[in-house]
């Protein structure tokens, strides 16, 4: 028979273990980002269809029908792999404010940004296997494959000036 | 009352370890950026004096409420570094960033619970309701601080809001010495720490040499330059503040999603 005292110091073990556990993870996070380069950043972003996100964000006119829009990101994978990228540039902030403390104004404002554009993500994600909002997840969608493909032309911009030998593959990535 | 070879050393050390902390902190002009976590080592400092006097020349019941005074103090003055060091990191722009705020708070929140329940669990094996309080307590605070350091690591990490390495450091140090606390106070919990007895001692003894440790981490890493911020290259400038002004101009088309 286990007594107050067993059972406090189990809990109190598995509670340590678990603190221990989760604190070593995160820092070991934070280590990794503190080291990472802008280059090493921008190569973890993930492979889309560029060919489609391209065509989704210049259909001002909203020509393509909803239906398509899903099977032309790659449904839910498509929006996962988007939203790992906006992760990417949620670090790439996160390096701005760490070696560039002159420009922390700027990269906060795109840090909660590219946050608050992650959690319509996840959103979307969250609400897209229920049939009312299955039949709105082009519209909603269209907005998310804009704005994304904003961003990362900007980040393939930025990319594009520091002249690195991995630019064509980062094009076909992003 | 006498106090051993050992302990002597100790409390020695503890001593002349925080007075070469303040003279790095006051003379590496880290004090400016740390005046509470600067406060809590003078404070200690201030209490190893008193602790030690009133050792030698008070009664045992006085040296137990000094003790206690002074280590209400202590914690008191550690949850305000918990909060100098949570305003460095989830205040870039000098306000609270507006995605942490409720994150904070739940942590908090959370935080608190977890302790008060662990806390709760406990059942020290002392008579005296002092020794009980006194048990139950360093317990508690070394639960609620640990969490906290870990808790704000995970937190900063997840959100994306980078640590400066003098903050990173002192963090690091105070997260260590609070697990290690949980594991001595849960010992104390579940042995009893009747004053005297080998194993309270040993356990105090080993929580002294790893706060001894942790001084001498902050000594060398607040002596050290931080990493030297570099100028931002003009061409990335140019990009961020474009970028910035395209997320603009796209969220209010985004958040009127939220309709759902």
């Amino acid at each position: 028979m286990i007594g107050q005292n067993q059972w406090f110091i189990l809990v109190v073990a598995i509670f340590v273990v678990s603190l221990v556990s989760v604190g070593s993870y995160y820092l070991t996070r934070v280590r990794k980002a503190t080291n990472a380069t802008w280059e090493s950043l921008l190569a973890r972003l993930v492979e889309v269809d560029r060919d489609n996100i391209a065509i989704i964000a210049a259909d001002n006119d909203f020509d393509i029908e909803k239906s398509r829009i899903s099977s032309m990101i790659g449904g839910l994978a498509g929006l996962e792999a988007l939203e790992a990228n906006c992760d990417v540039l949620i670090d790439l902030a996160c390096h701005v404010q760490n070696y560039y403390p002159e420009a922390v104004v700027i990269a906060e404002d795109l840090r909660l940004k590219a946050r608050e554009v992650k959690w319509h993500l996840g959103r979307i994600k969250g609400i897209s296997n229920t049939d009312n909002l299955q039949a709105n997840f082009g519209d909603y969608a269209r907005h998310a494959i804009s704005v994304y493909y904003r961003m990362t032309q900007s980040v393939l911009a930025l990319y594009e000036r520091s002249d690195l030998p991995e630019l064509t593959e980062l094009r076909r990535a992003i | 009352m006498q106090i051993a070879g050992l302990d002597n050393l100790l409390w020695a050390g503890g001593l002349i370890g925080h007075i070469v902390l303040l003279c790095v902190l006051f003379g590496r002009r880290r004090a400016r950026r740390f005046p509470v976590f600067t406060a809590l080592i003078g404070v200690n400092v201030l209490r190893s004096l008193v602790l030690y006097c009133t050792l030698r020349l008070g009664t045992p019941y006085e040296y137990f409420y000094t003790y206690w005074s002074l280590a209400i103090v202590d914690v008191g003055m550690q949850l305000a570094v918990v909060y100098e060091l949570a305003s460095q990191v989830f205040r870039p722009l000098g306000t609270w960033a507006k995605d942490v705020q409720n994150s904070l708070l739940l942590l908090i929140l959370f935080s608190v619970l977890v302790a008060v329940a662990l806390t709760l669990l406990a059942a020290p094996p002392a008579h005296d309701w002092r020794q009980i309080v006194v048990i139950r307590g360093s317990f508690f605070s070394a639960t609620l601080m640990s969490e906290l350091f870990v808790g704000m690591i995970a937190l900063s990490t997840t959100v994306g809001l980078p640590w400066k390495s003098y903050t990173a450091r002192i963090s690091q140090g105070l997260g260590i010495y609070s697990i290690v606390c949980i594991l001595v106070e849960a010992s104390h919990s579940y042995f009893g720490s009747a004053a005297g007895t080998a194993l309270a001692l040993s356990l105090t003894r080993l929580r002294m040499f790893i706060y001894i440790a942790c001084i001498g981490f902050w000594v060398v890493m607040l002596w050290r330059n931080e990493t030297v911020a570099e100028p931002l290259p003009d061409d990335v400038r140019l990009r961020l503040a474009l970028l910035r002004s395209e997320l603009a101009r796209d969220l209010p088309g985004i958040r009127a999603w939220r309709r759902w």
